[in-house]
This record gives structure tokens, sequence and C-alpha cells, in this order.
């Protein structure tokens, strides 16, 4: 069995209401889906699409006010949230690294750990041994994103989630980091889901795609169709910028 | 000895108008905060002059108890004002300072520093539950600013599978350490930047240095528990509040 015919992760009517001036607004509105383990999945929209929300409540970031997200058909609300994330791990728009060396942040997840191999785990992200005792501050942008991706990677996660992960990159970093992003997905087997505001990342990304428009899924399937040859009117606009 | 009564107090009023001259010429917007504070200080001391006297007098266990009970209630809510970013600062402060004050003067009786005097209680209360206010009130407002302008590394650790606990432990630590600076600061300084308010008035009512010394470092050692346990108990409770069951950051 290839590792994409499972279904990892599944949303049913995902839903999030929050508070906004008074009024109550949905960020996420009744969000039906299913990822397949080892793929990677584009999730793109308009600004306030409730992108980011979404990804938020995969891995229980956030609450939903309504549905389930099931992991592994379970919902992930029967996991424990620190077991959950160690799974479904997420890495932000501006990587964070922690005080200390990039070893130190290597080993964040598992403290009680006494030996790893930073090398391997660095390799794994394009970065050499080197790089191991260096101090967090020293690195680029482009560096400290690749490091707390071998962080996330140190856990071992079934499931990656990306919140637009190469905004603040230039475009050659931007380039490495997707390519680093489709070789990590196929070598392990990785599910990836990554938000970006980019149609033109997505496209190099290829995989799947999920067009979200004022928190609901528009459209869904392959990236290239869905970004080139939309079969909504909201995709059609969107794909002409409209929507923006 | 100074002789003290109303008619030097009356005299020392000219030292409150000369800093309200100076802050009116210099067009300092605290002309009215002084001329209120200085009068509600003298009144407020005068009354408290008189409940003490009546305390002292009348050695009732319930009316010593009473005044600590009122002194803790108004330093919590003064301290749980500092609660900012999240709810029941006011409980939170009352369970942390009151924890703090029965822990040290509980122990102060039981090694027989002190003995159950309104004398010796009602103005020891009085120290500990204002330092323990300030202690408090600092935590409350270090670990809410520090946890809101955090956010992302908070949810960095949280993305990793740490538990709220870890996630915050970082800020936790320092708004305890916040809390506690000014103990701190007052036991690295104590008599050689200046002569701490004891032993100030006790050198002041006529008792020797040495005498006045000893009861300073006491009254020290006895700031420094109070406010450990106040901050530790303050941050520890107020840093929950920004974390739900679900180990997600609610802030």
């Amino acid at each position: 069995m290839s590792c994409n015919e499972t279904i990892i992760l599944k949303t049913r009517e995902l839903t999030r209401e929050v508070p906004k001036n008074g009024s109550v607004i949905r960020t996420v509105d009744s969000l039906t889906f299913e990822f397949n383990k080892g793929l990677v999945y584009n999730v793109v929209g308009p600004s306030g699409a409730g992108k980011s929300s979404f990804l938020r409540l995969l891995n229980r970031l956030d609450e939903p006010t309504g549905g389930e997200v099931l992991y592994y058909d379970k919902p992930v609300t029967s996991y424990a949230p620190t077991d959950l994330r160690r799974k479904i791990s997420m890495l932000f728009q501006i990587p964070y690294l922690f005080p200390g060396t990039v070893r130190d942040n290597l080993s964040f997840c598992c403290s009680g750990k006494q030996e790893f191999d930073a090398d391997f785990h660095l390799r794994r992200v394009g970065l050499k041994a080197e790089y191991a005792d260096m101090g967090a501050d020293d690195l680029s942008v482009g560096e400290k994103q690749r490091v707390a991706l071998a962080r996330s990677l140190f856990l071992e996660p079934d499931v990656l989630l990306l919140d637009e992960p190469t905004s603040a990159l230039d475009p050659t970093s931007s380039r490495k980091i997707e390519e680093l992003i489709l070789s990590l997905a196929r070598e392990l087997c990785l599910t990836v889901i990554m938000v970006t505001h980019n149609p033109d990342q997505a496209l190099r990304l290829g995989g799947k795609g999920l067009l979200m428009v004022k928190g609901k899924l528009i459209e869904s399937g392959d990236t290239a169709e869905l970004l080139t040859d939309p079969s909504s009117d909201l995709g059609r606009r969107y794909v002409s910028k409209e929507l923006e | 000895m100074i002789e003290t009564g109303y008619l030097q107090v009356l005299a020392s009023v000219a030292l409150a108008i000369v800093a309200l001259i100076l802050t009116f010429t210099k067009s300092i917007p605290v002309e009215k905060e002084i001329a209120f504070g200085s009068v509600r200080a003298f009144v407020q001391l005068i009354a408290v002059g008189y409940a003490l006297e009546f305390i002292f007098n009348s050695e009732s266990f319930w009316l010593v108890l009473l005044s600590v009970a009122v002194m803790l209630m108004v330093g919590a809510y003064t301290a749980g004002q500092r609660a900012e970013h999240f709810k029941n600062g006011f409980w939170i402060a009352l369970i942390a300072m009151g924890i703090g004050s029965l822990v040290t003067l509980g122990m102060m009786l039981a090694l027989k520093i002190i003995t159950v005097e309104a004398r010796y209680i009602i103005p020891l209360a009085g120290m500990i539950i204002s330092n323990s206010m300030n202690a408090t009130a600092i935590a409350f407002n270090r670990i809410g600013s520090d946890l809101k302008s955090n956010k992302l590394a908070v949810e960095t650790a949280l993305s990793l599978g740490k538990n709220w606990k870890d996630a915050s432990r970082r800020y936790y630590r320092n708004s305890v350490k916040a809390g506690m600076i000014s103990i701190l600061n007052f036991l690295k300084t104590v008599g050689l930047v200046a002569l701490p308010g004891a032993m100030t008035g006790m050198i002041l009512a006529g008792a020797s240095p040495l005498d006045a010394v000893l009861i300073q470092l006491i009254v020290g050692y006895m700031l420094l528990l109070a406010v450990t346990i106040s901050a530790l108990i303050s941050a520890e409770m107020s840093v929950r509040k920004f974390f739900n069951a679900a180990e997600q950051f609610v802030g």
C-alpha cells in the first residue's frame, strides 16, 4: 500500500465563530474535507478567507465552535493535546527559535533525551553540522525556518501544518524551502498542509489544493487545475485576482 | 528624642506645600493629587492612630483579626486592579497574599520571634501585606504583558507538544522574579543606600541603633518570605488563566 491511500485527517462541518466588533463572524464555515497520508495540500484564498484559522483547528491550537476534526478516524479531542500536537506539528509564518543554540532548539521538544544526532537532523533540512552550536539569534530568517522545520521533524510527525512559512523569506530562500518540503513529504510520507497567499507558490508545490473564501471551502482538487481552470464562479474570480 | 505633636505635624505641612509650589510652577499636573493626597494621608493616619490605640487597649483577638482582614482585602483589591489581562485578580491576590501573610506570621509565632499581641501582629501584618501587595501587583502586570507579547513563542512551544506549564515557564519565572525584585534590592542595599522605615522609626523614637538593626533584620527576612510566597502563588495562579484545559493559549 502506498503511503497516500490512507485518510489521516478529516474535518466534518468544521466551524469556528469569533466575536468581532460586537457581532460574531465565522472564520471557518462548515468545512468538510479529507486529507490523505503523504500528500501535499495547498490552502489558498484571498486575505481573510480563514486559511490560518482553519489550520489552527487541525492541531487544536484553537477550538472549533462546531463540527469536528478526526485524526485516524478518532476525534482530535480524544487525544491528549500534547500528544496530538507532536503528531500534527505546526510551523508559523515567522519562525520562533528559543534562546540558546540550534542544538538546544532541535532537542527542545524532548529535553529528556541526552544524545541525538544533530548532524542528521540538520542535514535533513539542508544545513551543515556546524550549525548545531550556533546561537539561534545568529541565523538568518531562512536558516531559522529550516531549524524550526528540523525541530518539528524531530518529533516524527504524521502531519505538518505550515502557515505561510516562506512569506518572510526572499524568493531564493523561499524556493529552497518549497523544494525541501516536497522532498520531505516524499521521503517521510508526510502529509503537508500549507497555507499560502501566493498561487504561484501553490502551483510550484503541486499536489492538492483547497480554495477558501470567507471561511467556506469553495472548491478543491488538483492544485494545477484549481488554479488554472476553476469550476466555480468564486474560483474564477480568485484566479483573476478579483477577490484580493 | 524629638518632640512630636500636632504642632510639629502642622509645621511639616510646609514641606508638602513646597512640593505643591514646585510642581505648580513647573506645570506638572499633580497639584490636585498632592493637595488631596496630603489631606487624605493626614485624615487616614490620624484615624488609624486612634483605631490602633483602641485595639491595643482592648486586647481583643477578634479586633486584631478584623484589622488584618481589612488590610488584606484592601491590599488584594489594589493588587487585583493590576490584573488587566485576566479575570479574578482580586481572588488570586487575596489567596496569594493571605497565604503569604499567614505562613510568615505563623512561622514568626512558632519560632517565638513574636507573641500574639496586637502591637506586634498589626504593624507586622501591615508591612507584610503592603509588600506582598506590591509583589503581587508586579507579578500580575509582568505575566500579562509577557505572555501577550510572546504569543508566538508560547504557541510554538504548544505546537511542539509542550504543556501549558512548560510553554509558559520562562514567563512565570520572570514574573516571580519581577515581583521579588524590590525585596531583593532591599536586602542588597539595606543600610548602604538608605535606612529602612522600621529602623528609622525606632531610632527617631529613641531606640538604640543596634536594637533597631536587630528588629530591621527580622523585618527584612519576614518580608522576604511573605513576598516570595505571594509572588509564587500569584504568578502560578495567574499564568493558568491564560490557558484552558485543552492546552490552548487563550490570553
